[in-house]
C-alpha cells in the first residue's frame, strides 16, 4: 500500500516525470490505446530509446495510478507527505497547491475526492473533443520538463484564445449535420472548482468512509484483470521475426490509404481584394538624377508671393461670380420676359374677351331681330294665303250656288212651299164651304123636285081621277093614260128626263172649258198632285155649276139659300 | 489654429464670406444696367449700397441701349431708376437729382436742357421732372404718357398699365401747357373725355389702351 502511492507520485505530476514530458496528455495514450500511433511517435520524440515499452509502462501507470487514487484518496494524501520526504525533489508547495483549488491546475485535487475518477474521465473526454490545438498549446507550455521541474512548480496555463461559436452561423452542408461540440463551458460550474468559503471546506476526508476491504477487493480484482490481459498479449501469437537482413515496417491495412503525417494539415485561405480597385496611382518615374545638386538657402516667407499667388484665387471668383451672374441675370432676364409677354397677353385677351361678348351681345341682338322679322314674315304669308284661300273658297261657293239657288227655288215652289195665301185660304176655307152649301142647295132642289114630283102626282092623280071619271064616260080613251101613268110616277128619274137635257148639257160645257184652260196653267205641277188637280176640277166643275146653276136654277130661293 | 504671420502658400489667403454674394449682386447689377462709364456707376452704386438707398439699378435689361452719341442718352429704364430712387419725396433737390444723373452716366448738359424747359431752382416736383424726362425721351405728347404711365403704373410689366386718372390729368395738363401748341380748351376737352371713360369703366383709373392707339408699346 505504501509503495502505490509513491508510485503513483510522479505519473500524477506528469511535468515532473520522465514520461509527462508529452504534457498533460495522460489521456492520450489511453484513449488511442497502447499501440495508438501519435502516442507512440510523441513517446519517441522525447524517449528515442526503447520508447514504445516506455510509452506503455507509463500508460499503465497513469492508468494504475488514476485507479489508485480514486481507491485510496485519503491515503494518497497522507502517502504523499510520505513520498515527499523520501524524494529528493523539492515538492514542499505542492500539497499546499493541492490543498489549495485553482481552477488552473486541472489535476490539484490530489486524492480529495474519490468523485476525482470520473471527473478526470470527463476532463479527458474533453480534451479529445476539444482538437489538437489546445494539447499542442498545453505541449508547447510544457515542451521542457526539465525547465518547468527546475522552477519547482507545477504549472498549467493554457492560452487565450477566442470561443470558437457555440452555434454555426451557417450550415454546411445539408446532409452532415454537424455537432460542434462543447469546448470550454463556464469555469464556475465545473465541479472541480470549488467554490464558496474555503475554509468551511471539508477538506479533510472522514476516514473509514468508504469501506477499504471493498476497495482492496476491487483493486485486487482489477490488477488481476490487468495481469490477465497482460499475459494474453503476451501469448498472443505475434507476427514472426524478420529475416536476416529485413526488418518489420508499419503497412496499413484500412480500405484506403491514409497518409500520416506529424504535422496537423494546415490549410492557408488568403483573401485579396482586386487588384485595380485601390491601386496606388503608379509612381511618376524618377530618372536617376544626374549632375550636382546645389543647395539655396530660402528664408521664410521669401517664396511667397502675394499678388502672384492671389491670382488664380481671383480669378476663380471673378470668373465664377461674372459667369453666375450672367446666368443668373439671363434666367431672371427669361422669366421676366415670360411674365411680361403673359401679361401683355393676358390684356390682349381681356381686351378681346371684351370685343367677343361685345360681338355676341350684337350677335344675339342681331339673331332676335331676325326671328322676328320671319315670324312676322311669316305672319303675313300666312294671312295671305288665308285669304287668298278664303277668296277663291267664297268663288267657288259663289259659283256652286248660281247653279243650285235656281234650281232650289224651283224644287221648294214645286214642292209648294211657296204659296199665294189667298188662293190656299180659298182652297181651303172657301171651296169645302161651298161644296157644303152646294150640296146642301142640291138636297134642296131634289127635297123641291120630290115635293113638285108628288105636287104633280096629286095633280095627275086627281086628274086621272077626273078622266077616270070622265073616262068612266069616256072609257077607251083613259086606258092609255093610266097604262103610262103609274110608269112615271114611280122612277122619278124618268120623270126628270124633261129637265135633264139642260142640266147635264151645261156641266158638259162647263167641265170643257174647265178643262182647257187650267190645263194652261197648271202643267208642271199635273204629275205632282193629281188631287189637286182634282180638286181643281171639282173646284172648276163646282165652280162651272155654281155659274151655271143661276141660269139653271129657276127657283129664286135656292139661290138665297146658297148666298147664305 | 492661428494662421502664421507670414504666408506659405495659397490656401492661407482668406476671402470674406459676404465677398462673392455682393460681387455677384454688383455684377448682376452691372449687366443688367449696362453703364457707360462704369467706374461712376458703381461709385454710385456702391454709395446707394452703404446708405441704404434704392439702388440705380434697372428692373430690366433695356436692349436698345442709348448710346448718347445719336440719342440723347436718356431712355425710360434709367428714368424709371430715377422714378425708383427719387420718388418717395414729393419735391427733390436738384444738387441730389443731379448727382443722381451723374451716377447713371447721363451727360449733364441733357439734364440742363430738361430743366430749362420749366426753370426752377434749388428744387423741384419730382413728377413735373419725369414728365419733362417723359417727354424729352421723344415723340408726341402721347408718347409721353404712355411712358409716364408705365413707369407710374403699379401693374405687371406688360399689363394694362393703370394710373390715376388725377395723376394723369395732372401731368397731361402741364405738359399741354408748356407746349404753345395746344389750346388748353382742347386739353379740356381731351381730359373730359377721358375722365368720362375712365370713371365709367374703370373706377377712377386710366389705362394704356385707353388713349394710346399707337402701336403696342415692348
Amino acid at each position: 500500500m505504501a509503495a502505490l502511492p509513491a508510485k503513483e507520485r510522479p505519473v500524477r505530476r506528469r511535468p515532473r516525470s520522465p514520461a509527462g514530458g508529452r504534457g498533460h496528455e495522460p489521456e492520450a495514450p489511453l484513449a488511442t490505446g497502447p499501440f495508438g500511433h501519435p502516442a507512440r511517435r510523441n513517446c519517441l520524440e522525447f524517449l528515442p530509446p526503447g520508447g514504445t515499452q516506455r510509452c506503455l509502462a507509463t500508460g499503465a501507470g497513469a492508468a494504475d495510478s488514476l485507479l489508485g487514487t480514486r481507491s485510496k484518496p485519503g491515503e494518497a494524501a497522507t502517502c504523499c507527505a510520505g513520498a515527499l520526504a523520501s524524494r529528493p525533489l523539492p515538492r514542499q508547495p505542492r500539497p499546499r497547491a493541492s490543498r489549495h483549488p485553482c481552477p488552473w491546475h486541472y489535476l490539484h485535487v490530489s486524492g480529495s475526492h474519490d468523485s476525482l475518477a470520473p471527473t478526470c474521465l470527463r476532463a479527458r473526454l474533453h480534451r479529445r473533443g476539444g482538437g489538437s490545438t489546445p494539447d499542442m498549446a498545453s505541449a508547447m507550455t510544457d515542451r521542457n520538463p526539465r525547465a518547468a521541474e527546475a522552477s519547482g512548480t507545477y504549472t498549467y496555463t493554457s492560452r487565450p484564445r477566442a470561443v470558437p461559436c457555440q452555434r454555426r452561423r451557417y450550415r454546411d452542408s445539408l446532409l452532415q449535420p454537424v455537432e460542434e461540440p462543447m469546448n470550454y463551458g463556464n469555469i464556475m460550474y465545473d465541479r472541480r472548482v470549488i467554490r464558496g468559503n474555503t475554509y468551511a471546506l471539508p477538506t479533510g476526508q472522514v476516514p473509514g468512509q468508504p469501506d477499504p476491504l471493498e476497495l482492496q477487493r476491487q483493486q485486487q480484482a482489477r490488477r488481476r484483470a490487468l495481469a490477465r490481459k497482460r499475459a494474453q498479449a503476451q501469448l498472443r501469437p505475434r507476427t514472426p521475426e524478420p529475416v536476416e537482413g529485413r526488418k518489420h515496417v508499419d503497412v496499413q491495412t484500412e480500405l484506403y490509404l491514409e497518409e500520416i503525417v506529424d504535422r496537423i494539415v494546415e490549410v492557408d485561405m488568403e483573401c485579396q481584394t482586386d487588384a485595380f480597385l485601390d491601386r496606388p496611382p503608379t509612381p511618376l518615374f524618377i530618372p536617376a538624377k544626374t549632375g550636382k545638386d546645389v543647395a539655396t538657402q530660402i528664408l521664410e516667407g521669401e517664396l511667397f508671393d502675394f499678388d502672384l499667388e492671389v491670382k488664380p484665387m481671383l480669378q476663380v471668383l471673378v470668373g465664377k461670380t461674372i459667369e453666375q451672374a450672367l446666368l443668373e441675370v439671363m434666367e431672371e432676364e427669361e422669366l421676366a420676359n415670360l411674365r411680361a409677354s403673359q401679361y401683355k397677353y393676358e390684356e390682349i385677351r381681356n381686351v378681346e374677351l371684351a370685343e367677343v361678348q361685345r360681338l355676341e351681345e350684337q350677335e344675339r341682338r342681331h339673331r332676335e331681330e331676325k326671328e322676328r322679322r320671319k315670324r312676322q314674315q311669316w305672319e303675313i304669308v300666312y294671312k295671305h294665303n288665308e285669304t287668298s284661300q278664303k277668296i277663291s273658297a267664297r268663288a267657288f261657293a259663289q259659283r256652286y250656288l248660281a247653279d243650285l239657288l235656281p234650281s232650289v227655288f224651283d224644287s221648294l215652289r214645286n214642292s209648294g212651299y211657296f204659296y199665294d195665301p189667298v188662293e190656299r185660304d180659298i182652297e181651303i176655307g172657301f171651296i169645302p164651304w161651298l161644296m157644303n152649301e152646294v150640296e146642301k142647295t142640291m138636297e134642296h132642289s131634289m127635297v123641291g123636285r120630290t115635293v113638285l114630283d108628288m105636287l104633280i102626282r096629286e095633280v095627275v092623280e086627281r086628274r086621272l081621277n077626273s078622266y077616270e071619271r070622265k073616262e068612266d064616260t069616256q072609257p077607251s080613251m083613259r086606258s092609255d093614260d093610266v097604262f103610262s101613268g103609274p110608269g112615271t110616277v114611280k122612277d122619278p128619274s124618268v120623270s126628270l128626263e124633261l129637265q135633264e137635257p139642260t142640266i147635264s148639257q151645261q156641266p158638259l160645257l162647263d167641265r170643257d172649258s174647265s178643262q182647257t184652260i187650267p190645263s194652261q196653267e197648271r202643267r208642271p205641277m199635273e204629275e205632282w198632285d193629281p188631287v189637286w188637280q182634282n180638286d181643281q176640277g171639282e173646284l172648276k166643275e163646282s165652280g162651272g155649276e155654281e155659274l151655271s146653276q143661276p141660269e139653271g136654277s129657276w127657283e129664286p130661293g135656292n139661290h138665297s139659300a146658297a148666298g147664305q | 489654429m492661428p494662421l502664421p504671420d507670414t504666408m506659405f502658400c495659397a490656401q492661407q489667403i482668406h476671402i470674406p464670406p459676404e465677398l462673392p454674394d455682393i460681387l455677384k449682386q454688383f455684377t448682376k447689377a452691372a449687366i443688367r444696367t449696362q453703364p457707360v462709364d462704369v467706374l461712376q456707376w458703381s461709385a454710385g452704386y456702391f454709395s446707394a449700397l452703404s446708405r441704404g438707398d434704392p439702388l440705380p439699378v434697372k428692373d430690366r435689361i433695356e436692349m436698345p441701349v442709348a448710346t448718347q452719341k445719336t440719342d440723347t442718352g436718356l431712355t425710360q429704364g434709367l428714368l424709371k431708376v430715377l422714378h425708383k430712387q427719387c420718388s418717395h419725396k414729393q419735391f427733390v433737390e436738384l444738387k441730389d437729382l443731379e448727382k443722381k444723373w451723374k451716377n447713371l452716366c447721363l451727360p449733364v448738359e441733357k439734364f440742363r436742357a430738361i430743366l430749362e424747359l420749366d426753370p426752377c431752382d434749388d428744387k423741384m416736383e419730382w413728377i413735373k421732372f419725369l414728365a419733362l424726362g417723359c417727354s424729352s425721351l421723344g415723340g408726341t405728347l402721347n408718347t409721353a404718357m404712355k411712358n409716364v404711365c408705365e413707369i407710374l403704373t403699379a401693374d405687371p410689366e406688360g399689363g394694362p398699365a393703370r394710373i390715376p386718372f388725377d395723376t394723369f390729368s395732372l401731368i397731361y395738363q402741364y405738359l399741354a401747357s408748356l407746349d404753345p401748341e395746344i389750346s388748353a380748351s382742347e386739353t379740356e376737352t381731351y381730359l373730359a373725355t377721358l375722365r368720362e371713360k375712365s370713371e365709367s369703366r374703370k373706377n377712377g383709373m386710366i389705362g394704356l389702351s385707353d388713349f394710346y392707339t399707337g402701336k403696342t408699346s415692348g
